[in-house]
């Protein structure tokens, strides 16, 4: 299953399915929740057409202030409401001294961290009735680490019993401005937690920087990358992320239509295997 | 908790780094990079300033407009995990920081209220209408007004000019109905003069055109000849724009 992050710039094309025909939708619930009006009516019609999966913004959870109660409820009702297969969120934070910041900030590699986002986790997971799967964010600078990345995120997976939304962009762009091997890197995870993967553009903004914009096509490398992951990796659903400079739906559709070629030929072949 | 006062400190000066862009100390941190942080945050929050208020932005200079934005950020702590809602705290920030005076922009308030009302309307959660009949008596049946309404008073017409110096020789009273379109969703506005905005609060609290007409002498409405029959025009006229949804059933 291949599918696209729903944006309202081409939320009347997703309907139509003429020129775009993902498997599945995901959109993130703080922007849908309590809508009402015009959108209300084109969230309800393209749920109707397609499965949905969730992929949250504001659940910082690496955030030292309390969770959302209120917020978590509002979570809840929604993924059940619209019959949610699946909800990812992202293992940085973007809350702190009781402020918002709408953004994905690079939590520190410390054990401390580690304890205190799998607790959170694990609340999360018995109020919601159902696993989460973290995503590895791209990051641009390691702050006051104590640990590796790698280290980090297996205890944190280890420890909570989380799945893991393995963003293939990501991990290329923080191999790339990290300097390490991205290969690597993947096969240290524990691949077997891995419940979805997402793939996305990037921009290179400095010959030793990549900034994550999910506005751009995806490059060569990170499909190969992909490709590379997938023969690792047990069938899960892949999203193409495009959130900015969004281009004519035939170009999405040709991307859509590549990661699931990779899919098919990866994962076929793996079939064949195994039978 | 289990985070450490050290990881927690070190959480906070990140945060306030994105948030004031003002020089921090912070330990395995390239300082270049960190940069990119502040960008992006702060792109993020003006760029949804920009968009929830585009009039504004489009008329006050950049330098006040990004100065505004800057200050907004860095001490007032957003409280909406959507950031759609984020214009609200921005309006409400310059209202109770008097900003109308601050930056000498004596119409501001009115103009972000407008911006955000337009922008409130047009996402929030629907509000189911009373159950009415399409026929009925326009003076002594209760109308049924569309619930997503808001009406609005001003000090400056920000809903009918937008520069500067048209808005601040008409300092006045003026009044502007906005509401959803119960099909497309898009939102309406109209401008009411002191009378039809009494009569639309009025209808909405579920008082008869009759009595409102009745109430007209007390609001020193004197030349009464024709009242009835603009107001019914009116009236009849926002039927026809989806406001007036019919009569009480």
């Amino acid at each position: 299953m291949v599918g696209v992050g729903f944006r309202r710039e081409f939320a009347e094309e997703l309907i139509s399915g003429e020129h775009i025909r993902p498997d599945f939708i995901e959109l993130a619930p703080e922007n849908w929740m309590n809508i009402g009006g015009y959108w209300k009516k084109i969230l309800h019609r393209v749920v109707e057409k397609y499965p949905v999966l969730c992929h949250g913004l504001s659940l910082s959870i690496g955030s030292p202030d309390a969770l959302n109660k209120e917020f978590l409820a509002y979570v809840k009702a929604f993924l059940q409401e619209y019959k949610v297969q699946l909800y990812s969120e992202h293992l940085s934070y973007s809350k702190c001294d009781n402020a918002h910041m709408y953004d994905l900030l690079p939590i520190p590699f410390r054990m401390d961290a580690v304890q205190h986002i799998v607790s959170r986790i694990q609340q999360v997971q018995d109020y919601l009735q159902r696993p989460l799967a973290m995503e590895i964010v791209s990051y641009y600078t390691p702050v006051a680490a104590e640990m590796s990345e790698i280290d980090f995120i297996n205890e944190v997976v280890k420890r909570s019993g989380c799945q893991l939304l393995l963003d293939v962009n990501n991990i290329y762009v923080n191999a790339f401005n990290h300097q390490y091997d991205a290969k690597a890197f993947i096969q240290q995870l524990p691949l077997g937690s891995v419940a979805y993967i997402h793939m996305a553009g990037h921009e290179q903004v400095a010959p030793d920087l990549i900034i994550d914009t999910h506005g751009e096509p995806i490059i060569d490398p990170v499909y190969d990358l992909f490709e590379w992951t997938l023969a690792h990796l047990q069938p899960v659903p892949v999203l193409l992320e495009r959130d900015f400079n969004i281009p004519e739906m035939a170009e999405l559709q040709g991307e859509i239509s590549r990661l699931k070629n990779i899919c098919h030929k990866q994962w076929k072949l793996k079939d064949e295997l195994v039978a | 908790m289990n985070l450490l006062p050290d990881t927690y400190h070190i959480q906070q000066t990140f945060s306030d780094w994105c948030r004031t862009g003002k020089k921090v100390q912070l330990p395995g941190v390239a300082t270049d990079r960190l940069a990119h942080y502040r960008r992006l945050v702060f792109n993020n929050i003006h760029d949804t300033m920009e968009n929830a208020f585009p009039i504004a932005f489009n008329n006050i200079p950049t330098r006040k407009w990004d100065k505004m934005v800057k200050d907004f950020f860095a001490h007032h702590a957003c409280q909406s995990y959507q950031l759609w809602k984020l214009p609200l705290e921005f309006y409400t920030y310059a209202v109770e920081h008097n900003w109308d005076e601050q930056y000498d922009i004596p119409y501001l308030n009115d103009l972000l209220a407008f911006e955000w009302a337009e922008m409130e309307l047009y996402n929030m959660e629907d509000i189911p209408a009373p159950a009415y009949c399409i026929k009925g008596n326009w003076l002594d049946t209760p109308l049924v007004l569309n619930p997503e309404h808001r009406l609005l008073s001003f000090r400056w017409p920000v809903h009918l000019k937008a520069k500067r110096r048209e808005l601040m020789p008409r300092k006045g009273i003026y009044f502007a109905l906005l509401y959803r379109h119960p099909e497309t969703g898009s939102i309406q506005f109209t401008d009411l003069s002191p009378w039809l905005a009494f009569l639309t609060e009025q209808l909405a609290i579920g008082i008869t055109v009759r009595d409102i007409l009745d109430y007209a002498p007390q609001l020193n409405i004197t030349d009464t000849d024709t009242l009835e029959s603009d107001t019914l025009a009116f009236l009849k006229e926002m039927q026809q724009q989806h406001f007036v949804l019919g009569f009480q059933s």
